[in-house]
């Protein structure tokens, strides 16, 4: 079934590719640092992320074991305790930019909303309304945002001996470098 | 006195064995031995054949893969257009595209949007 969304996506894009606009090095972020304790933070630099100009789909997927922690028993810990990324190795977002037109992108940062679904550990969160900013030079278009989540919504229990070490809002950010394909 | 500095050195030792453990080091891809060695063709056939076995098989795993070069980046190098490879510094030097390379680097996934297959840490070896 996951196959058959996958493969409905991927010919949609396909059949519009003029208006495909994609990265393979896109970088997402995490965070969940309390002052005073280690930092809790990992990014992802091979997320890949496709935009559809001619109507504002946004797909992006990235590799759990993708995301790098400076300290690697986290790194470790996280993999194995939290994420889970044996059996549930990807992350991906599948969404749309609300009112997207390409024409109002220009070099400036310009301001919209993004409305979609998040799946983490096989659990699925819809997102709203979350804020993006968009600008354009040529044939790159720049797409970055921030949202939050909680562990506890996609089913991720945290431990009590760790509890005061990490924030009950993890904080996401994300970066994409769209190239015209 | 003597029983003191016996719990002392213990206590000193016990300190930094947890310090090593709490701070170990990554794993280093370059230097690890490759669990796995095939062509990036070979590699992407257990793929199409069935996506899901073939990615538990190398998840995580420190494999060697060999196949032309289709794209190549700032950081990243493409085989085969199936196999793309996040690596480990800045290229250094220029590929040609179509030469045949042999790649080290750190299986991560298949990508389902792109259909190819993500390895990241990777150095070249050739």
């Amino acid at each position: 079934m996951k196959k058959t969304i996958y493969l409905v996506v991927f010919l949609n894009f396909a059949a519009f590719s003029q208006n495909k606009y994609l990265t393979k090095t896109g970088s997402v972020t995490f965070q969940a640092s309390v002052p005073a304790f280690e930092e809790v933070k990992a990014t992802s630099s091979s997320t890949t992320a496709i935009l559809d100009t001619s109507n504002g789909a946004i797909a992006a997927l990235s590799l759990v074991k993708g995301f790098r922690f400076k300290n690697a028993l986290m790194e470790e810990h996280f993999n194995e305790n939290y994420a889970d990324s044996d059996t549930y190795p990807k992350t991906n977002f599948r969404g749309n930019i609300i009112n997207f037109d390409i024409n109002k992108l220009t070099s400036v940062k310009t301001e919209m909303r993004l409305n979609g679904s998040l799946t983490f550990r096989g659990e699925i969160r819809e997102l709203k309304n979350v804020l993006v900013e968009l600008s354009r030079n040529n044939d790159i278009i720049n797409v970055s945002g921030t949202f939050k989540v909680t562990p506890s919504e996609f089913n991720i229990k945290i431990p009590k001996i760790v509890r005061d070490k990490i924030t009950e809002f993890i904080e996401v950010y994300f970066n994409f470098k769209l190239q015209k394909k | 006195m003597k029983k003191w500095i016996s719990i002392l050195i213990v206590l000193i030792f016990g300190i930094y064995l947890t310090y090593n453990y709490i701070y170990q080091d990554h794993r280093d891809i370059k230097t690890e031995r490759a669990e796995f060695s095939l062509s990036s063709i070979a590699l992407f056939e257990e793929f199409t054949k069935n996506a899901v076995n073939a990615e538990k098989k190398y998840l995580n795993k420190t494999i060697k893969i060999t196949g032309p070069i289709t794209e190549v980046n700032a950081n990243s190098i493409t085989l085969n257009n199936t196999v793309f490879c996040v690596l480990n510094s800045l290229l250094q030097s220029k590929l040609t595209i179509g030469k045949p390379i042999t790649i080290k680097g750190r299986f991560i996934g298949y990508d389902d949007l792109l259909e190819q297959i993500k390895i990241d840490q990777s150095t070249i070896l050739n």
